[in-house]
C-alpha cells in the first residue's frame, strides 16, 4: 500500500504553506513599520472613510427612492462596477503584477513562493489611491442608490465585487507579465496595449463604449443587490464569490509562470551599452545628465510615465473633454509622475549616494539638478497628456489656454516642492530596478498620493473655473501666489538639503 | 631625516546617529607617503570615520583635519583633496563606469583625464564593461570600479573603505598597485578593512578600533604573521 503523499496532497500542502507565509510576511511588515502610532491612525482613518462611504450616503435625503439622483446612481452602477474591473486590470498590469509584500532584493534569502507573492500583491492592491477612490465611489453610489432598506445586503455585494474584480485584475496582470517575459513578449504586450488603446478610442468615437460596458453584464449583479435578502441576491453573491475564488486561485498559475522567466526589460536595461558622450559643459549639466540617466533607464519609471502620459490623454481624447475640464489633467499626471520616484528623489543614487556626496560640488547645485530633472519629467509627461486631450477640443480661447498653462505650471511646482520636501524629510533605501518597485513603503505611498491628489485636484478645479472667465489676467494673477508659495517650499527643502547633518542622514539612509 | 607630514589629523572624534554612538573618541594621525590601515570588527566605527574624513558625514564632536582643512567648515576643499571608495556599493545604479568617471572629471575640473581613466579601467579589468550600467555588476566589479573612481584624480588623500571585500586576486593586486602609486607620489592612504593579512601587506602602520574607539596604534610588522594574528585577536575581544 503506497504511503507517500500524492501530488494533490503535496500541492495542497504547498498552498497551505504559501498562505501561512503571507501571514508571516504581513506580521513582519507591520512589526517593522517605522511609526506604529501613525500606522494605526492612518489605518483607522481609512477604515473610517470606507465605512462612511458605504453608510453615510444612504442617510442623505433622497437616497434609495426610485427617482431623481438615487435612480441615476442605480442606473450608473453597472458601468461603475465594470469601470472598477478595468481599473483593477490596468493598475495591476502597470505595476508589473502588483506590489511586493517583501521586496525582491530582501526576499531572495527566503523561500517565498510565487503563490505567496501573488496573494501578497492582492492584499496590497488597496494601498493605491486610484483603487481606494474608485472603491469609495462604488460603495457610495451603492449606498445612495439603494438607501437604508437594503443597505447591508447591497454593500456586501459591492464589497465582494471589489475583491473579485481585484483578483481578476491580478490574473490578467500576471498573465501579461508572463507573456512579457517570453522571447518577443515585450513587442507583443506593447502591440496589444496600442491596439486596445486604439480600440477604446474607436469605440468611444463611434459611441459604442457604453455598449461594451453593458456587454459585461454587470447590470445582472446590480439587479441582485437592490431587493434585500432574496434567492436572486444569494445567487448574485454566490457568483461573485465564485469569481473571487477562481480569480485568487487561478492567479497563482501565471504568477508561477512569470516567476520562472527572467524580466526581459530589466535585463535589457542592465546589459545594454550606452556609448560615451561628450563631457558635459558644466557641473550642473553633468549632474543633470547623471540624474536623467537614473530616471529614464529605470524600468518602473519608463513604464509608469508611458501609462501616465498616454492613459489619461487617451481617456480625455475619448471623453471629448473641453478646455476648462482639461485643467484637471496636469495635476493628475504630475502627481502620478512624482509617485514613480520624486517623493524619494535621493533614492535614485541608491548606494552611489555616498560616492556622489564625496564629490566636490555645492550641495545647492546637486539639489537644483535633482529638482530640475523631476520638473522636466513631470512637465514632459503632462504635456503629452494635454496635447492628446486637446486633439478633439478645437482651438482654445486665450482665457482657456492661459488657465491651462497656469495650471500646468502651478501643479508641477506644487508637486515638485512637496516631493523634494518629502524626499528630504523621509528618505528610504529602495532599489528601483524592478517594475514592481515603489520609492516608499505602500502605506506611505497612499499618504503621499492622497495629499498630492487633493492638492492638485483642488488647484485644477480653481483654474477650471477661471478658464470660463473671459480675462486672461485673472488666471495669471491667481497663479502668482501659488507659484510663490511653491517656490518658498522648494527653497525650504533646499535649505534643509544644504545642512550637512540633514544631508548625511538622507545619503546614509538611501545608501542602505 | 625629515619626519613625514601629517595629512590627516583626527582628535577625539565622536559621531552620533540618534541614540547610537558610531564613533566614540577616535584619535588618528596619518602621514604623507604612508599607508595606514584601520582594522576592527564590524561596527567598530571604521566606515563612519572614513565617511567623516571624506566629508560625507559631519562629526558630532572633536576635530578632523584633512589636507590642512577642517572637515566641518572647509568640506568642499576636503572633498577636492580626497579620493573616496565607500564601503557599500558606491556606484550610481543606472550610470556606466565611464559616466561615473566623466562626472568625477567634470566636478573636479580635470583635464586630459581620459588616458588615465582608460588605464585604470584596464588595470582593474573593467575596460569591456566601461559603457554598461553598473546595476548588473557583481559585488567584486563594483568594488574594483569604486577604487578606480577614488584614484582617478590622483588625490592627496586616498580613502579606501573595504576595497578588498569580495575582490578576486587580480583586483587585489591592482588595488595594491594603486596604493603603492599613491604612496610613491606622496599621498596619504587610509585603508579600512577587517582583513588583517591584506592590511599589513598594503600598509605600513595599523590602527585598531573597537566599539567606536581606538584601542591600538602599531606598525604593520607587529600585526603580521601568527604573532600579529594573536595580538589582533586579543585586541578585538
Amino acid at each position: 500500500m503506497p504511503t507517500a503523499a500524492s501530488s494533490t496532497e503535496q500541492q495542497l500542502q504547498e498552498v497551505r504553506r504559501s498562505v501561512r507565509d503571507v501571514g508571516h510576511l504581513i506580521a513582519f511588515r507591520t512589526h517593522t513599520v517605522r511609526r506604529p502610532r501613525s500606522f494605526a491612525t492612518i489605518t483607522a482613518v481609512f477604515v473610517g472613510l470606507t465605512v462612511a462611504a458605504a453608510g453615510v450616503p444612504a442617510f442623505v435625503d433622497g437616497a434609495g427612492v426610485p427617482r431623481g439622483y438615487a435612480l441615476d446612481a442605480v442606473v450608473v452602477l453597472p458601468s461603475a462596477l465594470a469601470g472598477f474591473l478595468l481599473l483593477a486590470i490596468a493598475s495591476a498590469i502597470a505595476s508589473g503584477g502588483g506590489r511586493e509584500l517583501l521586496h525582491r532584493e530582501h526576499a531572495v534569502v527566503f523561500p517565498v513562493s510565487p503563490t505567496t507573492d501573488h496573494l501578497g500583491a492582492l492584499l496590497l492592491a488597496p494601498l493605491n489611491v486610484a483603487w481606494l477612490l474608485q472603491a469609495w465611489i462604488l460603495l457610495g453610489l451603492t449606498s445612495y442608490g439603494v438607501g437604508r432598506a437594503h443597505l447591508l445586503t447591497a454593500e456586501i455585494g459591492a464589497v465582494i465585487w471589489i475583491a473579485a474584480a481585484t483578483a481578476v485584475g491580478q490574473v490578467v496582470a500576471w498573465t501579461v507579465e508572463a507573456v512579457r517575459r517570453t522571447t518577443h513578449g515585450i513587442a507583443i504586450v506593447r502591440g496589444l496595449g496600442l491596439a486596445l488603446a486604439a480600440g477604446a478610442v474607436v469605440l468611444q468615437l463611434s459611441n459604442h463604449f457604453g455598449d461594451l460596458l453593458d456587454s459585461l453584464q454587470t447590470s445582472w449583479l446590480v439587479v441582485g443587490y437592490v431587493d434585500g435578502i432574496t434567492w436572486r441576491w444569494a445567487a448574485t453573491i454566490a457568483v461573485e464569490i465564485g469569481v473571487l475564488v477562481v480569480g485568487v486561485v487561478l492567479g497563482a498559475v501565471p504568477a508561477h509562470l512569470a516567476a520562472r522567466r527572467a524580466p526581459r526589460d530589466e535585463v535589457g536595461v542592465e546589459t545594454g551599452h550606452h556609448p560615451a558622450r561628450r563631457l558635459p559643459r558644466s557641473p550642473f549639466a553633468a549632474l543633470v545628465r547623471t540624474d536623467r540617466g537614473s530616471v529614464w533607464r529605470a524600468v518602473p519609471m519608463r513604464r509608469g510615465v508611458a501609462v501616465l502620459a498616454f492613459g489619461p490623454g487617451v481617456v480625455a481624447l475619448a471623453g471629448d473633454l473641453d478646455w476648462p475640464q482639461m485643467t484637471i489633467l496636469p495635476g493628475l499626471v504630475a502627481s502620478g509622475g512624482a509617485l514613480l520616484f520624486g517623493v524619494n528623489a535621493w533614492c535614485l543614487d541608491a548606494r552611489g549616494g555616498l560616492w556622489r556626496e564625496s564629490l566636490p560640488v555645492n550641495a545647492a547645485t546637486v539639489f537644483a539638478a535633482r529638482a530640475w530633472v523631476l520638473t522636466e519629467f513631470l512637465l514632459a509627461a503632462s504635456l503629452v497628456t494635454m496635447v492628446l486631450a486637446g486633439l478633439r477640443a478645437g482651438l482654445p480661447s486665450a482665457a482657456e489656454l492661459t488657465a491651462l498653462l497656469c495650471t500646468w505650471l502651478v501643479v508641477v511646482l506644487q508637486v515638485v516642492a512637496s516631493a523634494m520636501h518629502w524626499s528630504q524629510r523621509r528618505p528610504f533605501s529602495v532599489d528601483l530596478r524592478s517594475a514592481r518597485a515603489t520609492p516608499a513603503p505602500p502605506l506611505v505611498m497612499v499618504g503621499y498620493s492622497t495629499k498630492l491628489a487633493v492638492t492638485t485636484t483642488v488647484t485644477g478645479l480653481v483654474f477650471s473655473g477661471l478658464a470660463r472667465v473671459p480675462f486672461v489676467e485673472v488666471s495669471i494673477l491667481v497663479a502668482a501666489p501659488f507659484v510663490v508659495w511653491s517656490l518658498i517650499r522648494l527653497l525650504h527643502a533646499r535649505d534643509s538639503w544644504t545642512d550637512p547633518v540633514q544631508r548625511a542622514r538622507v545619503v546614509t539612509t538611501v545608501a542602505g | 631625516m625629515i619626519s613625514p607630514r601629517a595629512v590627516v589629523d583626527v582628535r577625539s572624534l565622536h559621531v552620533r546617529f540618534g541614540e547610537v554612538e558610531a564613533v566614540a573618541g577616535v584619535d588618528l594621525t596619518a602621514y604623507a607617503g604612508q599607508a595606514t590601515a584601520l582594522l576592527g570588527r564590524n561596527g567598530a566605527g571604521k566606515s563612519t570615520t572614513m565617511r567623516v574624513l571624506a566629508g560625507v558625514v559631519p562629526p558630532t564632536a572633536g576635530s578632523a583635519m584633512v589636507a590642512g582643512f577642517d572637515v566641518r567648515t572647509r568640506t568642499l576643499e576636503v572633498k577636492r583633496a580626497v579620493g573616496y571608495c565607500p564601503d557599500v556599493g558606491g556606484l550610481v545604479p543606472r550610470a556606466t563606469p565611464w559616466e561615473h568617471l566623466q562626472l568625477s572629471a567634470r566636478l573636479r575640473r580635470l583635464s586630459s583625464w581620459e588616458d588615465r581613466a582608460r588605464d585604470l579601467l584596464e588595470r582593474f579589468e573593467l575596460g569591456d564593461v566601461a559603457h554598461r550600467v553598473t546595476t548588473g555588476f557583481s559585488h567584486g566589479m563594483g568594488r574594483r570600479l569604486s577604487v578606480c573612481l577614488a584614484a582617478l584624480h590622483e588625490p592627496q588623500v586616498l580613502l579606501l573603505d573595504e576595497p578588498f571585500d569580495g575582490v578576486d586576486p587580480i583586483g587585489v593586486e591592482a588595488t595594491f598597485d594603486v596604493i603603492n602609486d599613491a604612496r610613491s607620489r606622496g599621498a596619504c592612504v587610509l585603508v579600512s578593512t577587517h582583513l588583517r593579512e591584506l592590511a599589513v601587506e598594503a600598509c605600513s602602520s595599523v590602527l585598531v578600533l573597537r566599539g567606536g574607539a581606538q584601542v591600538a596604534a602599531t606598525t604593520a610588522g607587529e600585526m603580521a604573521g601568527e604573532e600579529g594574528a594573536r595580538a589582533y585577536r586579543s585586541l578585538l575581544d
